[in-house]
């Protein structure tokens, strides 16, 4: 359990340090992979819609303290990218390849609409298709590409855990 | 453990309305960082330092071999340069003096005060698409506090949002939630600059509000207004780029082309009216006395 919470704290600093530095070198017409979404997907994926909403949730704090302007709001999105996507596909075999590259898309465009919808469309502002074409889709597109990357990584990462928590505990 | 387990649903559910609670209590909020925050960015911003600093370190090493051949070419111009600013500002020290004579015999306040200033680096940038906050490396300790005013190269870059014991954030002018009240120094002309995503990825902003009737034209520089209360007057923004007239008929808007590079920013000025900073770094040579 302990080593859990660290490499999981671990990865989610980790994550949070490299998007906002050495990632803006990887920006394709100024769009960058949603990274955060990929761990949080990966997460429910792998462990359940528990640690999905905790990691949401955690990952969702350390974006609001260092780029948001209100305290809660990316928390309470990616706690409940990780809820969602943890209850909807928890039967599936987390070893498919192409699965979790699908949902981090999907979670990327629902994610994103709801950005829009709360912080541009209640703002007066009405060019949706613009944002779909030269945001939305884009992104879904490049952490798509991402996803296969990081999920193999955290899926390794677990397994790992995994193996180790088996025999501490003399489970199975 | 066991008392998690058991009531996971509720928790969760609490945790959300708590949240969705803290974030509509929140919005919009400047101030300083609580001290979680402090405590969160005491821990990570010297790490962001680290990896932008090892990042430019090589990207400039990269863009060197590219780029020695101009190297010379430019160091002579930025010679000429230098040579044509020194005389310039010796003409205006003297018009500073005179205009201070002649402001003392007339009885009335300086309008472009000196300010206080102290250099920043800017350490992270936005992980998402949407916005154009970035993260600098000074925060309270020295002084800077949220409502501070940030340039670079002679033109207006934003403002810091709030501030943490060892970091800042900061909003540039190019980020879709910001305003500044602007004029046009040749004609007068007010309007507002604000930032829009559409114009965002190309470096541009945009200036709305403009009387139909002004005189405002392509090339007239930009500057901050005397009627914000954040922005001091007289920092320069850009100039315009080009004119259009907003569906109403009754207003013109303006897409301003900023001085500053914003896509390769790296340090940026901090610019403060109060004299916190000089007070703060007083304080702290004071301390440093007193231990030796």
């Amino acid at each position: 359990m302990k080593e859990r919470v660290i490499s999981t704290a671990l990865i989610l600093i980790l994550n949070i340090i490299l998007q906002s530095t050495l990632f803006q070198a990887i920006r394709i017409v100024n769009i960058m992979p949603n990274t955060s979404i990929i761990i949080i997907v990966s997460y429910a994926l792998l462990r359940g819609r528990t640690e999905g909403a905790a990691v949401g949730c955690f990952s969702g704090i350390l974006t609001d303290i260092f780029f948001g302007t209100s305290f809660g709001f990316y928390a309470f999105l990616g706690m409940m990218t990780g809820y969602i996507c943890g209850r909807s596909f928890h039967n599936l075999y987390r070893e498919n390849y192409i699965l979790p590259i699908m949902i981090s898309s999907a979670a990327v465009f629902i994610y994103e609409n709801i950005i829009y919808f709360t912080g541009f469309l209640f703002k007066g502002n009405t060019e949706y298709f613009y944002f779909l074409i030269h945001l939305i889709i884009p992104e879904m597109v490049y952490t798509g590409v991402f996803s296969i990357i990081i999920y193999r990584l955290l899926f390794a990462v677990n397994d790992w855990l995994e193996q180790r928590e088996k025999y501490r505990y003399r489970l199975f | 453990m066991k008392f998690f387990e058991n009531y996971k649903k509720q928790i969760l559910t609490v945790l959300a309305v708590v949240l969705v609670a803290a974030s509509i209590l929140t919005a919009g909020r400047t101030g300083n960082a609580n001290f979680l925050e402090s405590t969160l960015g005491f821990v990570i911003t010297p790490l962001q330092k680290v990896t932008t600093n090892v990042s430019s370190f090589f990207g400039d090493k990269f863009s060197n071999i590219k780029n020695e051949k101009d190297l010379e070419k430019e160091n002579e111009e930025l010679k000429a340069e230098i040579e044509r600013l020194e005389r310039e500002n010796k003409r205006l020290s003297l018009m500073d003096e005179e205009n201070k004579k002649l402001s003392s015999l007339l009885e009335i306040s300086q309008k472009y005060a000196a300010y206080d200033t102290t250099a920043s680096q800017i350490i992270a940038k936005d992980p998402g698409n949407w916005y154009n906050i970035f993260v600098i490396d000074k925060g309270t300790k020295e002084g800077l506090s949220a409502n501070m005013v940030l340039t670079a190269e002679g033109g207006l870059v934003g403002k810091i949002t709030e501030s943490g014991y060892t970091y800042s954030k900061g909003m540039s002018i190019l980020d879709s939630r910001s305003s500044v009240s602007a004029m046009s120094v040749r004609t007068g002309d007010l309007g507002i600059v604000k930032g829009d995503y559409t114009l965002m990825n190309d470096g541009l902003c945009k200036m709305e509000y403009i009387d139909s009737d002004a005189e405002i034209m392509e090339g007239d520089e930009i500057i901050t207004s005397h009627l914000s209360d954040i922005f001091p007057p007289g920092i320069s923004i850009g100039t315009v780029k080009e004119i259009k007239t907003d569906s109403n008929g009754l207003t013109k808007y303006a897409i301003i082309e900023p001085h500053v590079d914003f896509k390769h920013l790296d340090t940026v000025l901090v610019i403060s009216e109060s004299g916190e900073m000089e007070e703060t770094a007083k304080k702290a040579s004071d301390n440093e006395e007193v231990s030796n």
